[in-house]
């Protein structure tokens, strides 16, 4: 009991640290949140992209697209002769263009689309050898499959993982001298009162925890921040993002996992270590007990 | 109580205590006296572990100070009343507040620090003054706060460090007297000073320190500029 009533005052003492901090609290806090969402929007892309990454995975499907003047029911008949292909389906240019006018409205031009063939693998393992097979015949101009697609995706999330952590440890380090130099100043108005706390016999955990707690509440609150411009962006961005990826890639499921609560978890997470670690270093570094 | 063993402690070859002696026991009252710069002030903050000895050994309440460990410090201080010069009271705190500072801190029950502190507040005469901010009060008040502060957990050593250095001749024997009658609850009372009306005024134990070194301590002392050697 008595512990939690120590806690109790420590909390006290923090909330009027927070107050005597006056407009520096802002500061602090818009940096870090802008650091923030910086990282929770790199971090749902990449995550995004691993789902999507993921969908296409389990995906049996090839699409093969035929050069004009072969015949796509011979092609078909050829290609369901290879011992991993379980189904063929032909989707003729025809059908394709009429489709396509039904959804798009386009110009009244000559029909470009060419004879498709869907081919379905018996097993996700087996995509990879249709889709060999499949490209060396000659009436086949190019194919497409969903790991092919994954792999490129792929490469484009390492960048961005790669470039987006950058920025966000640059953003941390620039938020951590911030918050460093707040709590620092703080220190320094109360170095007085931190001399006769420390004369009394007042426990350094009572002296320096106002401090990082003042330091972790700064992380919490522009996590906040930071998520709550996430939610807006989610909210106003998800249907059409999703309707320009299923565009892109008309075999992606439309119900694709965009991963916020981990990404919101992981945003609090980083605010207040960043936060209390800033200023348990600083108060380490200045309280002298 | 209090007890020093073969104590030196030196700044960089500047000697500030060189081979010092002592022993207070429970409930005494005494004066540590000389001029400034005679080591009183480092033998203080000995006592209270802001400083530790270049050799020797220094035990408060059985303690050897010199095998605390940091961590242990603050439990130290919460057994030792301090009482300072320039009164180290909270500014931005009432008289209330600065005196339940360290009982809140120690996380007792609201209720029982208003008991503790009310008590304290009626020891100094300042119940009154409760509600009033350190710059409202005069340069006595502000000590008896600092007075009531020192003894609201109950320790069994006060320790003050020219207490009365910056109050009037009146007001210091007021101090002094105050701090007379806390010894009389049982309380260790070692006072620093180089206030000759008051130790003269009570006739206590007397511990001349002079460049150093004890010159002379003794029982019902005067305080004399050249006192006779009597160890």
């Amino acid at each position: 009991m008595r512990h939690l009533r120590t806690f109790f005052r420590v909390i006290i003492e923090t909330g009027l640290g927070i107050k005597r901090s006056g407009w520096s609290n802002w500061l602090v806090v818009s940096i870090l949140a802008i650091a923030l969402t910086i990282f929770g929007g790199i971090l749902q892309v990449t995550m995004t992209m691993k789902n999507v990454v993921a969908a296409f995975g389990s995906q049996l499907e090839v699409s093969a697209y035929l050069k004009d003047g072969y015949q796509p029911k011979r092609v078909a008949r050829e290609i369901s002769q290879i011992p991993e292909v379980q189904l063929v389906e032909i989707v003729t240019k025809d059908v394709a263009w009429d489709e396509m006018k039904s959804t798009f409205k386009v110009a009244s031009l000559a029909n470009p689309l060419p004879n498709t063939l869907h081919i379905r693998a018996s097993s996700p393992e087996a995509v990879e050898a249709v889709a060999a097979k499949v490209k060396l015949l000659s009436a086949v101009e190019n194919i497409r499959y969903p790991l092919n697609v994954a792999r490129k995706i792929n490469e484009f999330r390492h960048f961005i993982e790669i470039a987006g952590f950058a920025i966000t440890a640059a953003l941390s380090a620039a938020t951590l001298t911030v918050i460093g130099n707040t709590i620092h100043l703080l220190i320094e108005s109360r170095q007085r009162e931190i001399e006769i706390l420390s004369l009394m016999g007042v426990s350094p955990f009572y002296i320096k925890g106002p401090f990082v707690l003042q330091g972790a509440a700064y992380g919490a609150g522009s996590a906040a921040v930071a998520i709550l411009v996430l939610v807006g962006v989610h909210i106003y961005l998800d249907p059409y993002l999703t309707d320009q990826l299923v565009s892109l890639a008309p075999f992606l499921p439309r119900n694709i996992e965009y991963g916020m609560w981990q990404t919101f978890g992981v945003m609090l997470g980083l605010g207040v270590l960043v936060g209390a670690g800033g200023s348990a270093w600083t108060s380490g570094k200045y309280i002298k007990i | 109580m209090i007890r020093l063993q073969n104590v030196t402690k030196d700044y960089g070859g500047r000697p500030a205590l060189v081979n010092v002696n002592l022993h207070i026991a429970l409930g005494e009252f005494a004066f540590l006296v000389g001029p400034s710069g005679a080591g009183k002030s480092t033998l203080m903050r000995l006592l209270y572990r802001e400083e530790t000895p270049t050799s020797g050994s220094v035990f408060v309440g059985g303690v050897n100070l010199n095998r605390l460990h940091k961590r242990q410090v603050p439990l130290l201080r919460r057994r030792l009343g301090t009482i300072f010069q320039d009164y180290k009271l909270l500014p931005r705190q009432t008289v209330f507040n600065n005196v339940a500072y360290i009982l809140r801190a120690l996380g007792v029950e609201e209720k029982e620090v208003a008991k503790r502190v009310q008590s304290a507040l009626s020891v100094v005469s300042l119940e009154h003054k409760a509600d009033a901010y350190p710059d409202e009060l005069s340069g006595g008040e502000q000590q008896r706060v600092g007075i009531a502060r020192a003894i609201v957990n109950g320790p069994p050593v006060l320790l003050a460090d020219e207490p009365t250095g910056n109050l009037d001749p009146a007001t210091s024997l007021e101090i002094v007297q105050l701090l007379e009658r806390i010894a009389e609850r049982g309380t260790t009372v070692f006072i620093s000073t180089h206030d000759t009306n008051i130790v003269n005024t009570l006739r206590r134990r007397v511990i001349y320190l002079k460049g150093g070194e004890i010159v002379s301590d003794v029982d019902s002392g005067v305080y004399e500029l050249e006192p006779n050697l009597n160890v």
